[in-house]
C-alpha cells in the first residue's frame, strides 16, 4: 500500500531532527537531545521543552512511540521512544524533498545570474 | 533557579505534566551547565505557550474571544457612523445637540449605559463566542479526520 506523507511535510527543524536521532537506535530524552547535538554538530541545541513538546506532537500523530521497555542496565524512570515504520516512510520522505531542494539549490547557484 | 524552573513545569497543562515534567526536570538538572540556565528557563517558556496556545485547544478560546471582541468593536463603530436619529431625540435631550449633529443625529453611542444596553452587549459577545468556538472545534475535527484519511497509520 502507497502511504500518502503530504500532509505531514515538510517537517520542522526539531521534528526533523527528532525523527533522525531516532532512526539509529530507541533513545531517552536526554540521549535524543545529545544525539541531536552531536548529528548538527553542535550548531542546534534542543532544550527539554521544544523536545516533549515536539515528542508529544509525534506521538500523537503516530510517528514515534514509547519503547516497551528500556534497556536492563539503564534507570528505569527514564522512558525511551522509537521510531514507528510511518514515522519512518515521513523521514524518508522528508529527506527526499530536501534532497530535491538542495539539487535545485546547486543548480540555481552554479548558473550565472542573468539579469531581467 | 531549579525551583523556578519546576513552578514552570507545574504551569504546563497536566497531562503533558504528569507525562513528562519528572523528565525535564531531570535534564534541567544534568544540561544546566552546559547549556545555560537561563537557555533552558526561555525554552520552558516557549513550551509553556506552545502547550497551553497550540495544543491544549485553549486558542480556539483565545481566538474565538478576540473574534468577538473585533466584532463588538466594528458593531460599536457600525453604530457611531450609521445610527439613527430616533435612537436619541436632540429635540428631547437639549444637552445631546451638538453631539447628536457631530454624530449625524445622535446615536446609541450617545446613550447612558443602561442595563438594557449592557445586556445587549452581553448577549452580542457571548453569541458571539459561542457560534465561533463551535465553528472552530467543528473545524479542527473535520481538518483532523481529513490528515488521518490521508495517511493511515501503519502499525
Amino acid at each position: 500500500m502507497t502511504e500518502d506523507y503530504t500532509p505531514f511535510l515538510p517537517l520542522s527543524p526539531a521534528a526533523l531532527h527528532i525523527l533522525l536521532s531516532l532512526a539509529g537506535e530507541d533513545r531517552h530524552g536526554y540521549g535524543i537531545m545529545q544525539e541531536v547535538a552531536r548529528q548538527s554538530e553542535g550548531q542546534y541545541k534542543l532544550g527539554p521543552g521544544t523536545l516533549y513538546d515536539n515528542l508529544q506532537k509525534l506521538m500523537t500523530q503516530g510517528l514515534v512511540e514509547a519503547s516497551p521497555k528500556p534497556p536492563a542496565h539503564d534507570d528505569p524512570r527514564r522512558r525511551y521512544f522509537r521510531l514507528t515504520s510511518f514515522g519512518r516512510g515521513v523521514l524518508s520522505a522528508e529527506v527526499a524533498r530536501l534532497e530535491s531542494v538542495v539539487r535545485e539549490a546547486r543548480v540555481h547557484l552554479r548558473a550565472p545570474r542573468r539579469a531581467t | 533557579m531549579r525551583t523556578c524552573y519546576r513552578c514552570l513545569l507545574w504551569l504546563h497543562p497536566p497531562v503533558f505534566r504528569r507525562e513528562y515534567a519528572g523528565e525535564m526536570l531531570w535534564i534541567f538538572d544534568q544540561s544546566a551547565g552546559s547549556q545555560g540556565v537561563a537557555a533552558l528557563f526561555f525554552d520552558g517558556l516557549g513550551s509553556l505557550a506552545r502547550q497551553w496556545l497550540l495544543r491544549s485547544g485553549w486558542w480556539k478560546i483565545a481566538l474565538a474571544l478576540s473574534l468577538a471582541v473585533l466584532q463588538v468593536v466594528l458593531g460599536g463603530f457600525a453604530t457611531m457612523i450609521f445610527g439613527h436619529r430616533h435612537i436619541v431625540e436632540p429635540a428631547q435631550h437639549p444637552s445631546v445637540i451638538n453631539m447628536g449633529e457631530f454624530a449625524h443625529g445622535g446615536s446609541i453611542a450617545h446613550q447612558p449605559l443602561t442595563v438594557g444596553i449592557v445586556m445587549y452587549l452581553a448577549v452580542f459577545i457571548t453569541g458571539g463566542l459561542t457560534v465561533m468556538v463551535i465553528g472552530l472545534t467543528f473545524w479542527m475535527k473535520t481538518f483532523g479526520a481529513r490528515r488521518r484519511h490521508a495517511a493511515p497509520r501503519v502499525r
